[in-house]
């Protein structure tokens, strides 16, 4: 079945905005599972995403702990006498961004079965200007030649004796700001030739242009919209009557509490 | 006359460089003709068809003197998208020419630019897949493809412009011996339908391919004797 890139938009936006939109873990584990249903509908290869995911752990994992750090409120965890290190709340925090990151990580893979020409196209169809969607892709493509950029950079060093892996990270950090300059400058090299093909074939020629390929949604793609918005504002929906649940329920504790201080005092 | 290409004295020289890399160039190509162009490296070879294509001015800054006309009209008064439509051109590296994900897709994209009808791009499409032999490959991703291939994609790419007028940047120089001999037998056939050629060239075997051979020399182009071999290679 071909879906229509602009429906996988949709179904991003949907997820990616309730994923920012909700603070709450148990409805963003929900979220998350959703979003790997369907990106294994898409046929999206996960263990590839949890893979590129697991490299950016490391990171999630201080970021994390820094959000839980400057998190004071909960119970504390771990403290140094007056200074409070972690906290229930901190921990639950770093949690949710851990989370957040996964959905909108995982989401972003649906768009990855669509190839950027069709996702040109169906921006290009919802009236963004070609070239502001021409140059998103470009920007897309430049991506993993930068990687390859870095890679044979590196590679070239080792080949000379260097071993990278053995090597301190004070000289380690050293040679990396020493391939800095060789791989931008051959970076700024291919995107000039990149550049330079694309005006001599025409590129801006007139104010506008046609198109070779046309989108056209089909009634599956009006119908998979239509269930993106429904779900996503019934659990927003969900979501806003919890909190304000939990708000009405935290005010009659209150309450109860102070009658509870009054009582007491009375007797 | 009114010649597809004509260089009258042409000197350029790059914004940080010393010394004039074209000093006094001239040159004349009739239509249907294919010039080979030779020389060391660093002779100017590449910066002349800059000049005919109108990367130089329009892209390239530098000192410039003298004159380039395309059909008889100075590339100075023409916009780098004007010239698009009149002169083509393939450069060495087929990796920083392709960008679209199917082969389909980089060839739509110049017409498209140019504003073609639909119905007349997929005509074209389908017309250069058959030049260059690469029908079965039309939803390819060029990125798959062979140095060879992919160098056979970026002339289809350049051939679906229409253009009368093509340049050939050492488009040999990067692509594997079988690949050599499938773009050689392209370039003749597009002699045969009379396209205007210009070819850069390092290898003397595609010199046989050109009606007439010049040779780039202290920023001239001159004649191409036969003994004149040092610093070119045959494969």
């Amino acid at each position: 079945m071909n879906i229509d890139p602009r429906t996988k938009l949709i179904i991003v936006l949907c997820l990616s905005t309730l994923a920012i939109f909700i603070k709450d873990i148990l409805f963003l584990s929900g979220i998350l599972l959703i979003t790997i249903m369907i990106s294994l509908f898409f046929k999206v290869n996960i263990l590839q995403v949890l893979r590129e995911i697991k490299r950016l752990l490391y990171v999630l994992l201080a970021i994390a702990v820094i959000q839980s750090v400057f998190s004071t409120d909960g119970q504390v965890l771990i403290g140094l006498g007056k200074l409070t290190i972690l906290t229930t709340v901190g921990v639950q925090k770093g949690l949710e961004f851990i989370i957040r990151i996964m959905i909108i990580i995982s989401s972003a893979t649906i768009i990855t079965t669509s190839n950027s020409r069709e996702i040109i196209q169906g921006l290009v169809q919802w009236r963004l200007p070609y070239e502001v969607a021409f140059m998103v892709s470009i920007g897309i493509r430049f991506l993993p030649i930068l990687r390859e950029e870095i890679k044979d950079s590196i590679v070239a060093i080792q080949l000379r004796g260097i071993e990278i892996k053995k090597t301190p990270l004070k000289k380690k950090l050293y040679i990396y700001s020493y391939l800095f300059t060789p791989i931008l400058v051959s970076t700024i090299i291919k995107a000039q030739k990149l550049s330079m093909s694309v005006e001599m074939r025409g590129f801006r020629a007139y104010e506008r242009r046609t198109s070779y390929m046309v989108l056209r949604m089909s009634y599956v793609d009006y119908l998979i919209i239509f269930f993106s918005f429904l779900c996503a504002t019934t659990l927003a929906h969900l979501y806003i009557d919890q909190s304000v649940l939990t708000l009405s329920s935290l005010k009659r504790m209150s309450y109860f509490v102070y009658n509870s201080i009054r009582l007491r005092k009375f007797l | 006359m009114i010649y597809p290409i004509e260089i009258n004295n042409l000197h350029y020289k790059y914004e940080k460089d010393a010394r004039e890399i074209l000093n006094g160039a001239n040159l004349k190509v009739a239509k249907g003709e294919t010039v080979a162009i030779v020389g060391l490296s660093g002779s100017g070879k590449s910066t002349l068809i800059y000049n005919i294509c109108g990367i130089i001015p329009h892209i390239y800054r530098g000192e410039a003197k003298g004159q380039v006309k395309i059909w008889g009209k100075d590339i100075l008064d023409m916009k780098l998208s004007e010239i698009s439509t009149k002169v083509g051109i393939v450069f060495q590296d087929p990796d920083t020419q392709l960008f679209s994900p199917t082969v389909e897709d980089e060839i739509a994209f110049g017409p498209e630019n140019l504003c073609i009808a639909r119905e007349q791009i997929g005509l074209r499409i389908k017309k250069v897949l058959e030049t260059v032999n690469m029908e079965e490959y039309r939803l390819e991703n060029p990125g798959n493809l062979s140095g060879g291939q992919k160098q056979l994609i970026a002339i289809a790419s350049v051939l679906a412009m229409e253009t009368e007028i093509l340049l050939f940047d050492e488009i040999l120089s990067q692509v594997d011996k079988e690949g050599r001999i499938k773009i050689r037998e392209v370039i003749k056939g597009l002699k045969e339908e009379g396209k205007t050629i210009i070819l850069i060239e390092h290898d003397l075997n595609n010199l046989q391919i050109a009606d007439r051979v010049l040779q780039l020399k202290d920023g001239k182009l001159e004649e191409f004797k036969a003994g004149d071999i040092i610093g070119l290679h045959r494969t």
